[in-house]
């Protein structure tokens, strides 16, 4: 018997040296529970009463668990999710700490928080720290298909289409579905194979089970249909989704711009106020001031920029870069030569087509033509069959003087859709109009 | 090209909302806490005898006060005096009662309206916040049992938070849905937990009865149990310490002994019917040896479960810990049950046995050394029923370590977050023994009880015993099914 009490004892205490011998080897703790994070991005995958469930079960599991990175990560990407279904910002500092706790449990090989906060910094117009934190998702996960989704989201916007392309493959080859879809279209759209692009946007539809999904898509399909100026195709589509989700605001903004193309003023305008009261959103108010503006009504148009330039102000005020947003506001209150400064900013760190775009207008408007043709045309090459592209060069040519040129893109602009800006395809069709039949 | 621009936004999905404000932390000017452009909202009810009253607060954001700048600066002089400010507030105040529906027993209030306050804050990037207070008042008849439903439908198309609270006063509110008091301190400080989502409460439903009395219980945890429960918890969350700490050798050692307290605590509390388990040993007149198997065999079951149901959980976080646990619990209760019932059936043979023809020693001299052990009736155990003996052993221990020590999940899943699996794992292992011991120590005890009594054999006393291996065998079989059955009910609700 006292052999086994000392057997016993010694066990015990040879068990207990285990645990010591680890203390002895692992020291420093991982630095728990201090700083914040944010995580993987899963466009168009939890349904959202899912999506709220989820939530909820990851709150809950990591109130008990709180040194489950992978839950971080995964709370964090729900959160994103969260705030893209709902428009609600909130989410985003949220998604940061819960992703920015997954790295610190897990500094390394923690894939799904890097993806995370490149989602993130893709929201936050960072592109090239997103590009570098897909960059580094993939080295440690080379599988990881939303990395390559913020890879490509990043390269598009970077102005870098062939590897925007290939990352899209990538995440075509990994795992077809809604988000791989949405961003090949969306890439076939660049190319100017508007066809093309809705074939896949169907195929995405098929995919979408979420009303919010589906009204992305709706909305979407009705925005190429309204690129190539159908506007029925465009209505009938803004509206399906509508029924799928009321509450995915881009159908609003849709809407609006088809009731103001078929002269439905008031409920367009009504459209624009319902929407900025919901979602201040700087281009959103943007258009809105340009219908005001389009429809006699400059002092509310001003009021609309006023608070375009303090959304954009609290954008930068919260860490956020939008030069483009500051450039397409100076255009819009007439200010050219800020706008040139803020499009030049903006170009010097990507060359994307809206950039050249409105770094190419704001040179016209200043009078600086021969300047202002060479980025208009690398707009257009860069983002095929635009009509806002085609009219800027279409009025920079007949500036510069080269009416055949310029009754070419005029009437391709107008050809494209005859309703593409309340303000300027009046412009284009007096323009074309005093060039005269060649 | 702007609206380019927001395609090719909305298009890369995630992104989708690029051109909205995502506020950023930790800067000199802190944004709004909930978005540049919510509309917030609390609504304060108060109940008293004869009367409701309603403190409501609106909190607008940076835009949402810009966008209403012309609405309270009629004049458009830009600058909002008092009489501007008064008429403004009255309108916000007027419209708000509008929408803020209170209904005693179906019948709605008519709400005497008075405006409390406006005022800008500063907010960020230079820009304001308001801040809107309205008191609503109606008289209303709480002197009885009546139902109080409440809903807010004020600007309920704009994101932002939205909470209720209720209090009574001389009136008592039953199993209050709502908390009494405002977490976010009257829309002043909005809690900024990363594991809650912001409130969105519209309605609320509130029974009321006369009298005084604890008017809310929603927010309200108290740590309930008894003192050993909370001691145990007390030392979960101890090591759960030591765990995420800075290890150091003592640390360790420390986490290992704590660990088998823990899992010995873990055996001994009761609700797991690992009790149980002794008592088989007992009835079944079982040696020390079977103690020791038991015990090893909880051991394993209990690691292994606890490490693989710690894979699953890390590898996906859409199964939730509670519905599994509770389907252990099940299958562990009905394995409790089937020993009982092959106990039962073994029993009941014997009998058999006992009265048809005498089984003689013979099968059983293979088996050395196992002879002092033979029934004290006289019959022996024939092969098969040894084997299923065995079977029992082996169900028995399964069943005690087949439901995973909830703490030890925790450690396990926080070791393995913290990049210390081996030590994670070192610890379960800790609790599986820990239990073995506990269990093993009762067992041992239960056997020498027994020996003492069955040594000085009395008649009233043998025929007690000569009923126990039925009475266990009914007990084992009951106690398994009512831990099914408890298990059972956890998976339904």
């Amino acid at each position: 018997m006292r052999h086994r009490i000392l057997i016993v004892g010694l066990a015990a205490i040879l068990f207990i040296g285990v645990g010591a011998v680890f203390g002895l080897h692992q020291g420093e703790s991982p630095n728990a529970n201090t700083a914040q994070a944010s995580s993987s991005l899963t466009p168009g995958q939890a349904p959202a009463d899912q999506l709220a469930g989820s939530i909820a079960r990851a709150q809950e599991h990591l109130r008990a668990v709180p040194g489950d990175y992978a839950a971080w990560a995964e709370l964090g990407s729900a959160y994103i999710e969260r705030a893209r279904v709902t428009a609600d910002p909130t989410y985003y500092p949220k998604a940061e700490g819960a992703l920015r706790r997954s790295l610190n449990l897990r500094p390394s090989g923690n894939s799904a928080a890097l993806v995370g906060l490149g989602a993130l910094a893709n929201a936050r117009h960072e592109f090239a720290s997103a590009r570098d934190l897909a960059g580094r998702a993939l080295r440690t996960d080379p599988y990881s298909a939303y990395a390559y989704g913020v890879l490509a989201d990043a390269e598009t916007q970077l102005g870098n289409p062939p590897a925007a392309t290939e990352a899209i493959q990538h995440m075509l080859d990994l795992r077809p579905g809604l988000a791989a879809y949405a961003r090949a279209s969306y890439d076939l759209e660049q190319q100017g194979r508007l066809g093309d692009a809705a074939a896949l946007m169907r195929r995405a539809l098929g995919d979408a089970v979420d009303p919010a999904d589906i009204a992305f898509c709706r909305y979407q399909l009705g925005e190429l249909a309204w690129r190539s100026g159908r506007l029925d195709d465009a209505e009938t589509e803004y509206a399906a989704g509508q029924a799928a989700d009321p509450g995915y605001l881009p159908l609003l903004a849709g809407q609006a711009r088809v009731a103001a193309a078929r002269g439905h003023t008031i409920a367009a305008l009504a459209d624009y106020a319902k929407l900025t009261a919901r979602y201040p959103s700087p281009g959103y108010l943007m258009d809105y001031a340009t219908l005001l503006r389009a429809t006699g009504q400059p002092a509310r148009a001003d009021q609309q920029l006023a608070l375009a330039a303090a959304a954009l102000r609290l954008f930068r005020a919260n860490g956020g870069t939008d030069d483009l947003g500051v450039a397409q506001l100076a255009l819009a209150q007439g200010q050219s030569r800020q706008a040139i400064l803020a499009a030049k900013r903006e170009w010097s760190r990507r060359h994307f087509a809206d950039v050249a775009d409105v770094l190419g207008w704001a040179l016209h408007r200043s009078g600086a033509n021969a300047e202002a043709i060479f980025y208009a045309r690398k707009a257009d090459a860069l983002g095929a069959d635009n009509s806002g592209y085609l009219f800027h060069l279409g009025m920079i040519e007949l500036s510069l003087g080269r009416n055949g040129d310029a009754r070419r893109d005029l009437s391709a602009a107008l050809a494209l859709n005859p309703h593409f800006s309340p303000l300027d395809a009046p412009i284009a069709t007096a323009a074309l109009h005093r060039l005269g039949p060649r | 090209m702007r609206r380019l621009v927001s395609l090719g936004l909305v298009a890369l999905g995630a992104i989708g909302i690029a051109l909205a404000l995502p506020a950023r932390p930790a800067l000199a000017q802190p944004a709004h806490p909930l978005g540049n452009f919510s509309v917030n909202q609390a609504i304060g009810l108060d109940l008293y005898p004869d009367r409701v009253a309603v403190t409501a607060i609106v909190d607008l954001a940076e835009l949402p006060t810009l966008q209403e700048r012309p609405a309270v600066d009629a004049n458009g002089d830009g600058k909002a005096s008092a009489a501007e400010s008064t008429a403004y507030n009255t309108r916000i105040c007027n419209a708000m009662a509008g929408a803020v529906a209170l209904r005693v027993d179906g019948d709605r209030v008519r709400w005497s309206v008075r405006p409390a306050g406006f005022e800008y804050r500063p907010g960020s990037a230079g820009l304001h916040t308001s801040r809107i207070s309205c008191a609503f008042d109606a008289a209303a008849d709480l002197k009885r049992s009546a139902m109080v439903d409440l809903g807010n439908e004020y600007r309920a198309d704009r994101i932002g938070w939205r909470e209720i609270t209720a209090a009574g006063h001389g009136v008592h509110i039953v199993n209050s849905p709502v908390p009494a008091r405002s977490v976010s301190d009257s829309l002043r400080s909005y809690p900024a937990d990363l594991l809650g989502s912001p409130l969105d409460q519209r309605s609320a439903r509130l029974q009321v009865e006369p009298g005084d009395g604890p008017s809310a219980g929603a927010t309200i945890h108290l740590s309930r149990g008894d003192p050993v429960s909370r001691w145990v918890a007390e030392a979960d969350r101890t090591l759960e310490r030591l765990v995420g700490g800075h290890l150091t050798p003592l640390v360790g050692a420390l986490a290992v002994l704590l660990a088998l307290t823990l899992g010995a605590a873990h055996a001994a509390l009761p609700g797991h019917g690992k009790t149980v388990m002794a008592a088989y040993i007992a009835g079944r007149r079982g040696r020390p040896r079977d103690a020791l198997t038991v015990g090893a065999i909880v051991t394993l079951t209990h690691t292994g479960g606890v490490l693989v149901l710690g894979l699953l959980l890390t590898a996906t976080a859409s199964l939730a810990g509670e519905v599994v646990l509770s389907w252990l619990g099940i299958a562990s209760g009905v394995l409790v049950a089937a020993v009982g019932v092959a106990m039962l059936v073994a029993v009941l043979r014997r009998r058999a046995s006992v009265h048809d023809h005498h089984h003689g020693h013979s099968h059983d001299h293979d088996h050395h050394g196992d002879s002092h052990d033979h029934d004290h009736h006289g019959n022996s155990l024939s092969h098969a029923s040894r084997r299923a003996r065995r079977l029992s052993l082996v169900g028995m221990g399964i069943a005690g370590g087949l439901v995973p020590s909830p703490s030890a999940l925790i450690v396990l899943l926080g070791a393995v977050g913290l990049g210390r699996t081996a030590f994670g794992v070192l610890l379960v292992v800790a609790y599986g023994v820990g239990m073995a011991a506990m269990l093993t120590a009762a067992g041992l005890v239960l056997v020498r009880v027994r020996d003492r009594w069955a040594s000085r054999p009395r008649r009233a006393l043998a025929r007690l015993t000569a009923l126990a291996p039925t009475g266990t065998a009914a007990l084992v079989l009951c106690v398994g099914l009512g831990l099914a059955g408890r298990a059972a009910l956890g998976v339904i609700h």
